[in-house]
């Protein structure tokens, strides 16, 4: 017990050496045949041209944001949305069987294929977009916290009952707690659906974001452009996953998992 | 004059479910009488209804026919005043609280007077030697230490009436005898009709002053046995020729 809680103290450092090894013998060896076979910058740019790009990059830090912006007002609205139709659904016989049947479809349904829909209706602004991340981070919001909800120990249940508990009583104190840790693997699933919807969405009509930067330093070979996005992205993508995972700890310190 | 009404009167109850290929008799023609401050163990195989039949005395359960009442009123009526403090084969604690706001859970909705909750609370877990375990998680607790958590969180607001569903019977021997020995000086301090169920002969006979022998297919009581075994009652007194006689009546009633 006390060697595993040694470990911590000495691992910052040995958790972030193998990886950032690997990754400068990586880029050593990107740079190294790029510069000897003179592979063209459209083709392939070399670690130090993208480098380069990333510092000169005039409004990368405006287009991450509207992207970021979109993103998270999408998943914010699915977020309210989900969760209480998730609450309804399993108060409900008839609401569950009336919407899942929805829920399930919403989901079969190829979201690039309503990007032009919503954009006859809504425009070339930032609604459609918002609108989209919000579609394509519902699915597993509202299943994950309908399974969550459903998780409440059937014992407790009754013994708020026969202690005559309201129902609000019974959901906040009992079915709501039961159901965060699946909200949370929910929010982490959605976080990164939430910038693929939103950069989907960008691709289709847009003048701004990091989607319509990919698109348009593709058609324009700026190769080097193209990389910088997608780096973003993806550093966006994990820092949204890192922050609900650390929120995730917050919220539930004192559980253990063995617990559930 | 006229003899106070009981605590628990149960008259020919009868609780029917509907599985998808056939309809099963939990109880049929059931009665019942828990006088105030009585010790009752409900046993019987798996089956039998037992269970069944304390979720009916507390209104979880409505039965197909009969009558349901405690302390002189319908059984709905009791549960809206409070009356029953329930325990489960498992502890069913929350995982998200600390061992003190687990026993708080109730009396946040039974709306008990919000400043002595926390010294009840207290005392309660006090009582049953946990005083040093107050903000520990279900997690960090034994089997036998949650059992008492939840043992105290049904005594929390006072309720008159204790049911318990196995609440030892996922316990390692050492602890059950222990708990069972907690629970008859709980009992006999602060006075609660207590109905108990179990399939463990012995303890039923070690506890009870009354053994209600249950059987299955339908859920019936076949038999019901007083236990003529002195109060209060100690460990020694199961080596005893009287509780061994018991337990073959009791035994001998299940057979039938």
């Amino acid at each position: 017990m006390s060697e595993r809680r040694a470990e911590p103290r000495e691992s910052l450092l040995e958790k972030l050496a193998p990886p950032a090894l690997i990754l400068a013998a990586i880029l050593g060896v990107w740079e190294a045949l790029v510069r000897f076979y003179d592979v063209p910058p459209w083709l392939l740019p070399a670690p130090s041209d993208i480098a380069g790009r990333f510092v000169k990059a005039t409004n990368l830090l405006y287009h991450t944001g509207l992207t970021v912006l979109e993103a998270l007002a999408g998943f914010a609205a699915s977020a309210v949305i989900g969760i209480t139709l998730s609450a309804l659904i399993v108060h409900s016989r008839f609401l569950e069987r009336g919407v899942f049947p929805y829920i399930i479809v919403s989901n079969a349904i190829p979201i690039i294929a309503i990007i032009p829909l919503l954009t006859i209706w809504f425009g070339y602004g930032i609604a459609p977009k918002i609108m989209i991340a919000s579609i394509i981070t519902f699915f597993p919001i509202v299943t994950n916290t309908t399974r969550g909800l459903k998780s409440a120990d059937r014992r407790i249940l009754d013994f708020m009952h026969s202690i005559n508990a309201t129902r609000r009583e019974i959901f906040f104190k009992v079915q709501l707690p039961s159901a965060l840790p699946y909200i949370f693997a929910g929010f982490k699933i959605a976080a990164s659906l939430s910038l693929v919807g939103a950069v989907v969405a960008e691709f289709y009509g847009s003048d701004r974001g990091l989607g319509y930067l990919v698109i348009t330093s593709a058609t324009q070979l700026r190769t080097d452009l193209l990389f910088v996005s997608i780096i973003v992205l993806a550093a966006l993508g994990v820092t949204l996953f890192a922050v609900f995972g650390y929120l995730e700890k917050l919220a539930l310190r004192g559980e253990a998992a063995a617990e559930r | 004059m006229r003899r106070a009404a009981p605590c628990v009167h149960v008259e020919d109850v009868d609780v029917a479910f509907r599985t998808p290929d056939q309809v099963v008799q939990a109880l049929s023609g059931v009665s019942l009488q828990v006088e105030e401050g009585e010790f009752v163990a409900l046993l019987g195989p798996t089956g039998c209804g037992k269970s069944t039949l304390l979720r009916v005395v507390s209104d979880l359960t409505h039965p197909g026919a009969g009558v349901v009442e405690v302390r002189g009123r319908p059984a709905a009526e009791a549960r809206r005043a409070n009356e029953f403090g329930f325990v489960f084969q498992e502890p069913a604690l929350l995982p998200w609280r600390s061992a003190l706001d687990n026993v708080m859970l109730p009396l946040e909705v039974v709306k008990y007077p919000a400043a002595e909750r926390r010294a009840r609370c207290e005392a309660l877990l006090g009582m049953v030697g946990l005083s040093k375990f107050l903000n520990r998680y279900p997690h960090e607790l034994s089997g036998g230490m949650k059992q008492r958590v939840a043992i105290v969180r049904a005594l929390a607001w006072n309720p008159s009436i204790l049911l318990m569903d196995e609440p030892f019977s996922a316990l390692d021997e050492l602890t059950k005898n222990q708990l069972q020995d907690e629970l008859l000086e709980i009992w006999s301090k602060e006075r609660k009709t207590i109905l108990f169920v179990t399939h463990n002969i012995s303890e039923a006979v070690y506890l009870a002053d009354r053994v209600v022998v249950m059987s299955a297919h339908p859920g019936r009581i076949v038999a019901t046995l007083p236990v003529e075994l002195p109060r209060s009652r100690d460990p020694g007194v199961r080596e005893t020729l009287e509780f061994v006689q018991h337990v073959k009546r009791a035994r001998e009633a299940l057979r039938l």
